[in-house]
């Protein structure tokens, strides 16, 4: 039984690990531009169907497609930024008609492309850890590793830079932030660039371990905010917490409930946790 | 207000110029929609509350009123009180818990999304009643009670077409009368400024709950009417596309109106049918024209047409 | 008696805003509370009328303690509250603001029967109600600015805007924040003819405000604080002239000469 819930933590934190690196990207751009970016889960897909195109079809290895797959997602954020995002600060609804607009068009785009039939790339790297009586995935402990150190590197990055500080400057006042010399447009399309950069590169990760389809950024977003929520807004590392405990909380409920509910007990710690600590686990109060 | 009255003139009037069934078919289901939208407006445009909850009495009272009347034997039109109060019911509790802890908008927004897609799981997963993601099949038609003709069944995209269509009226006008009333005021209050709505007098959780309750209970007869129109009820009811289309509807034909829900209902389910693409062009032009409003009409199409109408009378 | 503070004290995390004040308010008086900056005038008035809990002490109107009640329940028992900033609906029509305001009068006037009013059968109530909008309006000289959107008014006209919105609440004690900051002369001269009228008719009032001249021609007694604590009470003549209210003011220097 030990191993059973063991071997669901384990699961449910690398998947958390996925919904954690969506979450840093939602707070990440709503904490300091304003934007509520829904369609973050879009970039996702974007990201993982180009590692599988650049992988499968295109004959790269994986690693090596992992780059410019990022580069398209963070591209494809760049222009939504320019030519929708940036006009939806601090405006909730007008992000979320922005980002609903955005998931259809994307999504529909995709269906064009690759059909409904969901595609996989092979075996990236076989074999698996055991630990005791459980088998890991070496693969999924490299996607682990690496979300954990991206999200790391950012919260290092932004506590520690003049960027970061600059960046947290702009969130509180925008205009003190751009008469102390911060280009702040660049500062946005920054923010913009990384966070669906960051959104690719977990799609570009999904697509190692699993099938794809058109329709894999909404559940994803969801998640993401979810977990971002739990984590608390506008903390770093609270959305890799925030991811983690989500994938934990799922993977350990649906031992003891049916597993149709899983996605349900995450939505009752989230209405839990709105309730009761709105600024979540890891934010300020 | 002529405006107003030309448009459900010419709703009224139509089925006696157009005959194609194709046509009647996309109004009914505007029809339907718009109910949503409206009841939806009710809370979101003029109690200024973003409920994502809609899909969740959508879904519920689809599946009951069929249940009710096939388990029962109850007509169409009985069964779908029961559903109604349901809708109440459900809408009381989440609304009591959401305004109890004083959720801002966005927090509002994610909590009732999230007891909505509870609901959707647990529909889902009550295979012995709603049969899970396979669905139930409505075979049987709707009846309403017609003085003098007695219980008639509603066959055929004209007697669709106008039962949806008064359902619509009937919504409106109850959801006119109370905003008109004191009621209107104090959600228009809390929807401005909710704490000095409160130095008023105004209890703001009450009134939001009965915002909240009152949308959602009108909300809830689309749920019976769509599920015997397309005669077929699946958990997809619930699920969160259908908080986005109404959301939809209501910015693109203008929030804070009545009327607005409705031509933003005509325009994204018409629209799209309208033009003869594939169904994924037909979403990217429905995500177009969704990002292009937001963007360049904030107001929506009545919003815009009002404003604009305004300042030329001045 | 109508108002009674006991005790009343505010503390935020260390700085204490309002230090243990006591006083009573009679009926039909008006009271004055005055003080320099910061002296907890504004924090004392939230807090009698349900907008801040205290941290110790109680409000008792009618014999019934009320401060740790809502605010709507609070106006609903006669205590309204008008605020320093002006708080209006910018986006309605200053006849719709009072309107709004009527909610209270409704209440009273109809009870659940209010119910009645949707489907159109209380319109004797209705109109009445109406009526009694353009009359406070016109109380307060705003009756030709009735179709106005609030948003474009000036401020002082906002700011009578709020003190016609808390009349039309119907209040037995109406509680000013600072209502003459802000305005000029004759904006002054207009609202003290109407706290004149206002009065008259039988409303306790109690203002706070920092402008001696205001308060003195108006109150029939004055509060003085300072730091949160009351430095003294009596008729204006009495508080102005004691040596720690002027010193509260001016300085120690001014106090002894």
């Amino acid at each position: 039984m030990t191993q059973l819930v063991l071997g669901q933590v384990l699961n449910g934190a690398i998947i958390g690990a996925m919904y954690g690196i969506i979450a840093l990207g939602i707070t990440l751009t709503f904490g300091i531009t304003g934007i509520v970016n829904f369609a973050l889960g879009e970039f996702m897909m974007i990201g993982a169907y180009a590692t599988y195109a650049l992988a499968e079809r295109g004959g790269l290895s994986y690693p090596v497609a992992v780059v410019p797959a990022c580069l398209i997602a963070a591209a494809a954020g760049y222009l939504s930024n320019k030519a929708f995002f940036r006009f939806t600060r601090n405006n909730l609804v007008n992000g979320l008609l922005v980002s609903i607009g955005l998931i259809s068009i994307f999504e529909s785009a995709s269906m064009l492309l690759w059909t409904a039939t969901p595609v996989e790339m092979h075996f990236v790297l076989p074999g698996a850890l055991r630990v005791g009586d459980i088998g890991l995935p070496k693969m999924k402990l490299v996607v682990f590793a690496v979300i954990v150190i991206v999200i790391v590197m950012t919260y290092l990055g932004l506590a520690r830079t003049w960027l970061g500080r600059a960046a947290f400057a702009y969130a509180q006042n925008p205009e003190a932030a751009m008469l102390m010399g911060v280009h702040t447009p660049r500062l946005e399309t920054a923010v913009m660039l990384y966070s669906t950069g960051l959104a690719g590169l977990g799609g570009a990760l999904y697509a190692s371990l699993y099938s794809l389809e058109p329709a894999m950024g909404g559940v994803y977003v969801l998640k993401g905010m979810e977990a971002a929520i739990l984590g608390g807004i506008g903390s770093l590392m609270g959305s890799l917490w925030g991811g983690v405990i989500l994938g934990v909380i799922e993977g350990v409920g649906s031992i003891f409930l049916p597993t149709a509910f899983r996605d349900a007990y995450g939505l009752a710690v989230l209405v839990a946790i709105l309730l009761f600590r709105p600024s979540g686990l890891f934010g300020d109060e | 207000m002529t405006g107003q009255a030309l448009l459900w003139g010419v709703l009224y009037a139509l089925p006696i110029f157009v005959r194609g069934d194709f046509l009647l078919t996309i109004f009914i289901f505007t029809f339907i929609y718009a109910i949503l939208a409206v009841t939806f407006d009710l809370i979101f445009g003029f109690t200024g509350q973003l409920s994502m909850f809609h899909p969740a009495v959508f879904g519920v009272s689809a599946y009951m009123t069929y249940l009710l009347a096939t388990i029962y034997k109850l007509p169409f039109w009985v069964a779908t009180l029961p559903s109604a109060a349901a809708a109440v019911v459900l809408a009381m509790i989440v609304g009591s818990i959401c305004f109890k802890f004083r959720l801002k908008t966005f927090y509002f927004a994610v909590v009732t999304l999230a007891f909505s897609e509870m609901i959707r799981l647990f529909v889902m997963n009550w295979n012995s009643v709603t049969n899970g993601t396979l669905g139930l099949v409505v075979a049987a038609k709707p009846t309403i009670y017609w003085p003098g003709s007695g219980i008639v069944p509603i066959k055929g995209p004209i007697a669709w077409y106008y039962l949806t269509l008064v359902c619509l009226t009937l919504t409106v006008l109850i959801c006119a009368r109370c905003l008109r009333s004191w009621m209107g005021r104090c959600f228009g209050a809390i929807r401005l400024n909710e704490d000095l709505a409160r130095t008023l007098g105004i209890n703001v959780f009450r009134y939001k709950l009965l915002s909240f309750a009152v949308g959602n209970a009108l909300a809830s007869f689309a749920g019976g009417l769509y599920g015997y129109y397309t005669g077929y009820i699946d958990p997809g009811y619930l699920g969160i596309n259908q908080s986005m289309e109404v959301l939809a509807m209501v910015l693109l034909g203008g929030q804070g109106t009545l009327i607005g829900p409705i031509v933003g209902s005509l325009v994204l389910t018409g629209l799209p049918h309208a033009i003869d693409l594939r169904a994924e062009i037909r979403a990217i032009l429905y995500g177009a024209i969704l990002i292009f409003t937001i963007l360049v009409m904030p107001r929506g199409i009545v919003g815009t047409l009002n404003a604009w109408r305004a300042k030329r009378g001045a | 008696m109508a108002l009674e503070v006991r005790g009343l004290t505010k503390r935020f995390a260390g700085l204490v805003a309002v230090a243990d004040v006591s006083f009573l308010v009679q009926p039909g008086e008006i009271v004055g509370i005055i003080g320099p900056n910061g002296s907890g005038k504004t924090t004392l008035l939230s807090m009698m009328a349900g907008l801040l809990p205290p941290t110790s002490g109680t409000v008792v109107w009618k014999d019934l303690p009320i401060q740790d009640l809502r605010p709507d329940i609070i106006a609903g028992l006669g205590v309204v509250k008008t605020f320093q900033n002006p708080q209006v609906f910018t986006e309605l029509s200053v006849f719709d603001n009072v309107r709004v305001a009527s909610h209270l009068a409704l209440k009273r006037a109809l009870g659940l029967r209010r119910g009645l009013e949707i489907i159109g059968a209380a319109r004797g109530v209705e109109g009445r109600l109406a009526a009694r909008v353009g009359e406070v309006l016109a109380l307060c000289n705003l009756g030709g600015a009735a179709d106005q959107l609030a948003g474009n008014l000036s401020y002082g006209e906002e700011k009578m805007l709020g003190i016609a919105m808390a009349l039309m609440c119907e209040p037995e004690l109406l509680l000013l924040d600072e209502p003459a900051s802000g305005l000029g002369r004759d904006e002054i001269r207009n609202l003290e003819a109407v706290l004149d009228k206002v009065h008259r008719a039988g409303t306790t009032l109690c203002l706070v405000d920092h402008k001696i001249g205001f308060l003195r021609g108006l109150a029939h007694r004055v509060i003085a604080l300072n730091y949160g604590q009351k430095i003294a009470e009596g008729s204006p003549e009495q508080v102005l002239n004691e040596p720690a209210v002027i010193e509260a003011y001016l300085g120690a220097g001014h106090a002894r000469a």
